[in-house]
């Protein structure tokens, strides 16, 4: 028997799962779980709830949001707050910078959301470079620099991640130029 | 949607959007143009300072050196982008803007650097190499070295929204890249089709490459940046002098892939003979998109931790670089013409000139790329020779011939003007001269990038300084007429 649940069940669901404290301590146990899976999946539950928000919110977000330029300079505020070493560092240390970071993550992923099919094509390619030149950006950095970015990671795990990032870049690089140069689409969006 | 796709092949835009299109193409043309005077009389000044006809301190000639180097690459980039978008918009729908949008980032890009080096007095040319930015001794101060850097940068990321704007029109209408480039053609996956738009092949090799190269600059760029305020960062050298000439080499090489659309959409209709798209055309388009981002060592042979492979292949492949050019462009150019009955104008001549200055001024090029002969040859005035051979009587002549097609020639009703033949004459004795005097000034090992010349070197300089008063004569003439005629022509059916 399949038992239907609403989406939005699911949502909360994987949002409380994150919240927990065994979850949430496994995840922040890695830099790089940290940052390749919990702070994503968190951004990907809000996007995914961005879309099943009721449509008169979104037609009075919309108004506050038109181009989707509002959400995405929201996006990106929250984007590069999270990205810097001393925020993560916090988020792990208080409660109250990891609430922010369980509150502020979604927001980020709904106002993408809601705001990325609004945005002219050319600044949809702005921001997917600028998305991936910060891939390759921080792997560079993470690889090549010889001190610890954040207190509470080791070198070891800042390395590993550099090199997972470079790795998803080029894979990234490799699927656009498939997509580009021979129209093949390796994940159909 | 204001324009719409028509079974022709060829996009229709709304007689605004045309009105608008034609005016910014010519406000290229005339801003193009303009900057490239300019930069002719600072290089007229430099070999007058040179032939000690006049004095200039050391620090203003390097200043001249540094802008008459960007600004003519700058100036290239901006009118060959004019002539890509004004053919490109027939076969794509492109976005008027983004166009403009890249215009006005590009001015302000250009304002910033004439800032940096008339005010804050930079003066380590366009190559901007690690680490002499941050090590001027006194000369210029890390401000205007960052301003001139980020107004390189400012100028890549119009550009690179252009490209973006180039992209999506392209894959909009073809679907992939390999198909626009012509190679589902090429490897037979599709019929060939003799009427599939050159601008569209030329258009796509030179996104390609462009893209990649403004990116390898912007990264560049970028760690300059981080190092002139944080010296402790400091990046390979090496690294970031094969970012350098990448981003260079690639960006200069491609303005002329870009202008040559001018012929190949003009001559078919000054010859009343159709240029067919065939497989040989194809293929060398499709090779010059890797031969133009892989030679770019050939600026590094004296680099010695370079590895020999890269060399060598920057060897062969400056040499096989003219193959492309000189079978398919000159001798398709040389074909059409041929008992054509073609009526000689300004613009004809202008763009039959530019087959022989484009096909010509690659030999010193490959005579350069070979290791042997740059040992000898590298830092001498033999390089600026081929450079000036190859913008002056290859490239310029592709962007002026096609400013007067729009000037009023595309009508067939206008003849030239005394004017017009005396700058045309001008300018191709002053360019000429020019390329040779340089040329001549390599093989008597003078060297590059010196402000003062020895008391033997001296003639030479006098000499090129007559033929670039030419130069600046001719490129006068023409100028004016871009900036009073143009203005007020009609598009030419």
């Amino acid at each position: 028997m399949i038992i239907k649940v609403k989406q939005e069940w699911l949502l909360l669901t994987a949002f409380v799962v994150l919240a927990l404290p065994p979850m949430q301590q496994f995840l922040e146990q890695s830099m790089v779980t940290h940052m390749l899976v919990q702070i994503p999946v968190l951004a990907i539950i809000g996007w995914m709830l961005g879309k099943k928000l009721p449509e008169n919110w979104k037609s009075k977000i919309t108004l506050w949001n038109r181009w989707g330029i509002t959400g995405m300079v929201l996006a990106v505020i929250i984007m590069t707050y999270w990205m810097l070493p001393r925020a993560l560092d916090a988020a792990i240390s208080e409660w109250h910078f990891e609430l922010v970071k369980f509150v502020t993550v979604p927001i980020m992923g709904i106002a993408l959301s809601l705001s990325w099919p609004l945005l002219h094509p050319i600044a949809q390619g702005v921001l997917k470079l600028e998305f991936w030149a910060t891939f390759m950006r921080l792997g560079w950095l993470y690889l090549d620099l010889p001190d610890r970015l954040c207190a509470n990671y080791l070198l070891g795990d800042q390395r590993i991640l550099g090199q997972l990032l470079l790795l998803g870049g080029s894979a990234w690089a490799v699927a656009w130029t498939l997509r580009v140069m021979f129209g093949t689409r390796i994940v159909k969006t | 949607m204001s324009s719409t796709a028509v079974a022709s092949g060829k996009v229709e835009y709304t007689d605004s959007e045309n009105r608008n299109a034609l005016f910014a193409v010519k406000a290229h043309l005339i801003a193009g143009l303009s900057v490239f005077l300019l930069m002719m009389l600072g290089g007229l000044t430099m070999r007058a300072a040179q032939g000690t006809w006049i004095e200039i301190g050391v620090d203003l000639f390097y200043q001249i050196m540094t802008v008459h180097g960007v600004g003519v690459v700058g100036a290239a980039m901006i009118a060959s982008t004019g002539v890509q978008w004004h053919f490109l918009r027939k076969y794509v729908r492109l976005s008027n803007a983004i166009f403009w949008t890249n215009f006005f980032i590009f001015l302000t890009g250009v304002v910033m650097i004439l800032g940096s080096i008339f005010l804050g007095g930079y003066g380590g040319a366009w190559t901007f190499l690690y680490p002499l930015p941050a090590i001027s001794m006194g000369a210029w101060s890390t401000g205007a070295a960052a301003v001139f850097q980020l107004g390189l940068l400012i100028i890549g990321v119009g550009f690179l929204i252009l490209y973006l704007d180039f992209g999506r029109a392209i894959l909009a209408r073809y679907g992939s890249l390999a198909r626009s480039l012509g190679l589902t053609m090429l490897f037979g996956k599709e019929p060939v089709d003799p009427a599939h738009p050159k601008a569209v092949v030329a258009s796509t090799m030179v996104l390609i490459v462009n893209f990649l190269g403004i990116a390898a600059g912007a990264v560049v760029l970028v760690m300059g940046l981080i190092n002139l305020y944080n010296p402790e960062f400091q990046p390979d050298a090496m690294l970031m002098k094969n970012l350098i000439y990448f981003f260079g080499h690639v960006v200069i090489n491609a303005t002329i892939y870009a202008s040559v659309i001018a012929v190949y959409e003009l001559l078919p209709r000054y010859t009343g003979r159709p240029w067919k798209t065939n497989k040989v055309f194809l293929a060398a388009w499709f090779a010059i998109v890797f031969m133009v981002m892989g030679v770019y060592p050939h600026h590094l042979l004296m680099d010695f931790p370079m590895p020999a492979w890269a060399m060598i292949t920057a060897q062969v492949l400056s040499f096989g670089s003219g193959i492309p050019v000189l079978v398919v462009t000159g001798y398709g150019a040389l074909m059409l013409v041929y008992r054509s009955g073609i009526k000689w104008s300004t613009t004809t001549k202008l763009l039959f000139l530019s087959m022989f200055g484009w096909a010509a001024g690659v030999i010193p090029a490959i005579l350069d790329a070979m290791v042997t002969i740059n040992r000898v040859f590298h830092n001498t005035l033999w390089v600026p020779g081929h450079f000036h051979f190859y913008l002056l009587l290859g490239l310029l002549p592709m962007i002026i011939g096609f400013t007067y097609h729009l000037a009023g020639e595309g009508d067939r009703s206008e003849q030239p003007k005394a004017t017009d033949s005396l700058g045309f004459y001008a300018y191709l004795i002053g360019a000429f001269m020019t390329s040779m005097v340089f040329l001549a000034s390599g093989a008597n090992s003078i060297p590059r990038r010196w402000a003062v010349h020895m008391e033997e070197w001296v003639t030479f300089a006098q000499v090129g300084t007559i033929a670039a008063a030419l130069v600046v004569l001719g490129t006068l003439l023409f100028t004016l007429r871009a900036i009073f005629i143009l203005p007020g022509a009609a598009n030419p059916r």
